[in-house]
């Protein structure tokens, strides 16, 4: 417990110091206040200007910033995980799960200190067509996907030994699954799809199981893309 | 209960290539092992395995007289581990990254600063100890690689290349800290090009070639083994004769000599003390009437032995697969035997060399 508290740390640290974070937050907080400022004085409808957020800058940013970060997690310690870490009395599962913590809960942590308060103060200052289920559902879909986008980088970290190879297949998947999932008849599963139902989502008007299967497949491909990274990892040599 | 112990160990990276090939190793509590072989040979493998970085292919391999997994932490955090070149988290400073490796180890935080100023101190890094690992040189990382393994004052230390990448005095120094480390009832195993440093503080040695052990055996025998045999010898007047006779010192074929002026070094491939053949070189320097102005044993004794023990195991290698074939080929033939080989003999994995009892 102390080896994997000690890595959380070391983690966190490292996650706050990166580049990714200091371009990814500012790019983040910028749209959102213009957004809001628009709204107000256009009497923007909120359900609309929430999703157009989601859709023109929280997806596409956060998309490759989580990427960059969860791509790294592992593949971009390479060099010294065995040397500096790993021959220490740490366990595997105790440095694996140290880093999908860190950086799960750090893609949560910046997604939900931006979207929170966006939210409210769209809703205050927009034309108000939302209710607090519909929102509050919307922002967790869009949670769980970015939270299996950062669980699917980390198992590709694990698998991959260099960083841009696992950021470039993370993208790759995100940008073609849209095609693939189209041809397999599961247009529903799509980010696009579900980002196109968001004002609908926020305004309370989309059935309740079609909110829950979107948040049962992305939770269910979140925890394979766990246990593949763990395992994986496990089996690995260094 | 050795310290520890592998049972034909075997490391196949991708059924392409063997990095070890059942290799057998025991080393015992409060040795200074010396691990000695070319590069390639499989030391850093065997290390990678001991920690559990690496899974073995074949074989086993126990540390405190427990197998060793990846996921055994608690025998990690007895042993502590330099590998060659090492490398460490850049934005760090060497204060910080003892500290993470303080509290990796489970260091309540005043406890692993005072062990981290000591050991800054001990491997003359107190002067970079707020600089950050991004700019230092291949002898500051080395450095603080040695620190960071004995953090948890181990009771067994593994150092890959320990003095690789350091200056003299740095070497030095390195030296006598192993010295001063090794007792205590820690053991040390240390894996190095640089056969002068196992002389000077290895207990006991092991050579590795291709992935096994070809020797293993105390310092002192190893020493014992270099001196056996060879002795060089410079003389005056009558050269021609006394190289003539030369043949006469032993059996035929079991002496050799190389010339250069007037110095010979004649080496001897039989068994016998080495006190009798200086006297023998002795008699022949009365009876060819030359002048010995100086007579020594052993010159770069341990090297010598080192790069004849890698030599022997190359052609016994071939005479191994030769009888081995040779078996294959004429198994119906009781009466078969191989020219120049003793079958039985060869059969065994290191037969003709020395063992150490443990092995």
């Amino acid at each position: 417990m102390q080896a994997f508290l000690a890595i959380l740390r070391y983690d966190f640290g490292q996650l706050t110091r990166s580049w990714i974070s200091r371009i990814w937050v500012p790019l983040l907080i910028a749209p959102a206040f213009a957004l809001v400022f628009v709204a107000n004085n256009e009497s923007e409808l909120a359900s609309e200007t929430m999703a157009f957020y989601i859709w023109a800058v929280m997806a596409p940013v956060s998309a490759l910033a989580v990427a960059i970060l969860a791509a790294g997690a592992i593949s971009g310690e390479s060099t010294i995980i065995s040397d500096s870490i790993l021959s220490r009395s740490v366990t595997r599962t105790e440095y694996v799960a140290a880093k999908i913590i860190s950086r799960v809960a750090f893609t949560l942590a910046v997604y939900l200190a931006i979207v929170i308060p966006f939210a409210y103060l769209v809703i205050r200052y927009a034309t108000t067509d939302t209710s607090v289920g519909g929102v509050i559902i919307g922002l967790l879909m869009v949670a769980v996907m970015l939270i299996f986008l950062a669980t699917f980088g980390i198992a590709m970290s694990v698998a991959m030994t260099s960083v841009l190879p696992a950021v470039l297949v993370v993208l790759l998947a995100v940008v073609l699954s849209g095609a693939v999932l189209q041809f397999l008849g599961l247009t529903w599963m799509s980010t696009t799809a579900v980002i196109d139902q968001l004002p609908a989502t926020f305004r309370g008007d989309t059935e309740a199981w079609e909110q829950m299967r979107v948040l049962l497949v992305f939770t269910g491909l979140s925890l394979a893309a766990l246990s593949s990274a763990v395992l994986l990892f496990r089996r690995k040599d260094l | 209960m050795y310290v520890v112990q592998t049972t034909d160990l075997t490391k196949i990276y991708e059924n392409s290539y063997i990095a070890l090939n059942a290799l057998n190793l025991r080393v015992d509590k409060g040795m200074v092992f010396g691990l000695v072989g070319p590069n390639g040979a499989g030391k850093s493998t065997t290390f990678r395995i001991l920690l559990g970085l690496q899974r073995p292919t074949a074989g086993a391999v126990s540390v405190f007289g427990e197998g060793m997994s990846p996921e055994r932490a608690d025998i990690r955090r007895r042993i502590g581990y330099l590998p060659t070149n090492p490398s460490f988290p850049k934005h760090m400073t060497p204060i910080t990254y003892l500290e993470f490796v303080g509290s990796i180890l489970g260091m309540d935080a005043s406890r692993a600063k005072v062990q981290l100023a000591r050991l800054l101190q001990a491997v003359d890094m107190a002067g970079a100890a707020s600089q950050r690992i991004h700019g230092f040189s291949t002898g500051m990382m080395t450095r603080l690689g040695i620190a960071a393994a004995l953090m948890g004052d181990p009771e067994l230390l593994i150092l890959d290349e320990p003095t690789s990448g350091l200056d003299p005095a740095g070497r030095k120094q390195t030296i006598e800290l192993i010295r001063e480390l090794s007792g205590r009832d820690r053991t040390i195993i240390i894996a190095t090009h640089i056969l002068s440093d196992v002389e000077r503080v290895c207990s006991d040695v092991g050579i590795i070639s291709q992935g096994r052990i070809i020797y293993s055996g105390p310092m002192a025998e190893m020493r014992r083994l270099a001196r056996q045999g060879s002795i060089s010898i410079e003389i005056e007047g009558n050269t021609s004769a006394f190289e003539q006779q030369i043949h006469t010192l032993d059996e035929i074929g079991s002496v050799r000599y190389e010339r250069v002026g007037s110095e010979f070094r004649i080496t001897f491939l039989g068994t016998e003390p080495l006190s009798e053949y200086v006297q023998r070189v002795i008699n022949l320097v009365d009876r060819t009437g030359v002048e010995m102005l100086y007579i020594t044993t052993g010159a770069d004794e341990i090297e010598e032995a080192f790069l004849r023990r890698l030599e022997d195991d190359r052609t016994r290698g071939f005479l191994r697969a030769a009888a081995w074939a040779a078996v294959q080929d004429f198994s119906d033939d009781p009466i078969t035997e191989l020219p120049g080989a003793d079958l039985k003999e060869l059969e065994q994995p290191d037969a003709g060399l020395p063992r150490h009892p443990a092995v």
